[in-house]
């Protein structure tokens, strides 16, 4: 492993990561935690995870819901803290599981646009030099000074992908990312993230769209039950994927 | 000392900046007032609670008015945030499941916000002060504004925190904030309280900030002298609890929410 080290950048490294939630039904009040302690029932999302992705490369995660793709990436992400193990990671971390997350809808267009870039780890000057372009692969015109809650909800998705996209991470990671606004719009994120990939970046995504997969990863990673089952080319774990009888979105 | 290093990024401090103008910015959009709201809320506390001590049960104190005021001011600071800030990681539930950045900035954005707008109300009470010739600031004020800051935000790491786990502590806050209210000395004076309660007054934090707060705006002695330590020494235990407790359980808030 020391050896593959030196010749090609670790982009991700998972060590022997394990992540256990702790089970409710309702949340949890005072009088429950007191008396109840020994009734709370435990879940591993995920158990004894390890994983390198190197630089450069395109990973696609597979499984049935619940398999634990989702707690993966925001352990790679940072968002959640894994029960035992260690995570590092090489660069800037991009996640773009929910576009609109950082927006506030009494804010203007363009307050917005900061104030969701610094959530996406870019500093105030970057976002500035980049602002123009931001606004122009949105495409929103004239609504820029507009308060976000005369936005259609089309424009504010187009316009959280494009601070996105713009935020140059070095690990991109799309959680069930694909359909946002239209057509002619997913033809540009899509070209967006192929330009990543050819400038080297590394992404990771999930997807239950096979032809997604397919077009965009060299890597698949199975998951089932917080284990790894198979890791390996696109089209071999693909199809031992699809024979164990998971289903797929048919594109 | 991972989260001591992790302040220095750049998009850190840009983004507690953003978020804390994005609180002062939004918090008036839409009202026709706006920020006069910042001088209403209090002028109002203080015309009620003044004509009922003043008129009502004729409190002995001089300028009651005045006196009410200048305790209004670092009570309003401290409860508001305090409340704020309670549910703050569960309502911002959204951003910390999409997005990773240090999850203290929400908390801080709220008090620094705040703290803009005791500065602005402090300097036009200040003014005023200076037109009935009341005013004698010292040293101590801002002394006083830098220990409110702080015990606020002990209060504040320390409800929230645990209100992630359990959505108790918000019902509890609410319901202690009035309690604590009349439990500080803001509508009467300490020297009013008996000896032998005394003790329990002096262990209230926001006792010693509202003597301190008020004595370094009006000139009017602190009555509570060795007290004040008392007040200084159970504010540091909140702080440390509240940052002991924000730091242990900070990389979990996701697990909960």
């Amino acid at each position: 492993m020391k050896t593959n080290k030196m010749t090609i950048p670790t982009a991700v490294e998972l060590i022997n990561i394990s992540k256990k939630y702790v089970v409710r039904h309702e949340k949890p009040t005072l009088v429950d935690q007191i008396f109840k302690k020994g009734r709370k029932k435990k879940f591993w999302a995920l158990r004894n995870v390890n994983l390198i992705i190197n630089k450069g490369e395109r990973v696609g995660i597979v499984g049935r819901n619940g398999s634990g793709k989702t707690t993966l990436l925001k352990i790679v992400n940072g968002i959640a803290r894994p029960t035992s193990g260690k995570v590092k990671t090489n660069g800037k971390v991009v996640s773009l599981i929910d576009l609109t997350a950082g927006f506030h809808p009494e804010l203007t267009g363009e307050e917005n646009i900061y104030l969701n870039a610094m959530l996406l780890k870019m500093d105030k000057k970057t976002t500035k030099k980049r602002f123009k372009a931001i606004i122009r692969f949105a495409d929103i015109g004239s609504f820029i000074d507009a308060p976000l809650y005369t936005y259609s909800e089309g424009m504010k998705l187009r316009l959280g992908f494009s601070v996105a996209v713009h935020s140059n991470p070095d690990i991109l990671i799309l959680d069930e990312v694909m359909s946002v606004g239209d057509r002619d719009f997913q033809k540009k994120s899509f070209a967006r993230i192929q330009e990543f990939y050819n400038r080297g970046k590394t992404i990771i995504l999930t997807s239950h769209w096979e032809s997604y997969i397919m077009e965009n990863c060299d890597r698949v990673i199975w998951i089932d039950k917080g284990k790894i089952v198979m890791d390996g080319k696109t089209r071999s774990v693909l199809s031992k994927y699809k024979k164990s009888g998971s289903e797929w979105y048919i594109m | 000392m991972e989260r001591l290093k992790n302040l220095k990024n750049i998009w850190h401090v840009d983004l507690l900046v953003a978020m804390t103008e994005k609180e002062i910015k939004a918090r008036y959009k839409g009202a026709i007032f706006g920020f006069l709201w910042l001088l209403l809320n209090p002028v109002m506390q203080m015309l009620v609670i003044g004509v009922v001590f003043r008129y009502v049960t004729k409190t002995p104190i001089e300028n009651y008015f005045v006196f009410l005021f200048a305790g209004l001011l670092p009570w309003n600071f401290f409860s508001y945030s305090t409340v704020k800030n309670t549910p703050m990681i569960v309502n911002e539930r959204y951003l910390i499941k999409k997005a990773y950045f240090p999850r203290e900035i929400l908390i801080y954005a709220l008090i620094l916000a705040n703290l803009f707008h005791l500065v602005i109300t402090v300097l036009i009470f200040g003014i005023v002060l200076l037109l009935f010739g009341l005013l004698k600031v010292s040293i101590l004020l801002p002394v006083a504004i830098l220990w409110l800051l702080l015990l606020t935000t002990g209060t504040s790491l320390f409800f929230a925190t645990w209100n992630v786990q359990f959505r108790d502590i918000n019902f509890f806050v609410q319901a202690i904030i009035p309690l604590w209210f009349y439990a500080t000395p803001i509508v009467y004076l300490l020297s009013f309280v008996p000896d032998n309660l005394k003790l329990l007054f002096y262990i209230n934090p926001m006792t010693g900030i509202v003597e301190m707060f008020r004595s370094s705006l009006l000139g009017v002695d602190v009555t509570m002298a060795n007290g004040l330590w008392l007040s200084l020494f159970s504010s540091i235990v909140i702080i440390v609890l509240g940052l002991v407790s924000f730091l242990k359980k900070s990389p979990y808030f996701d697990d909960w929410i």
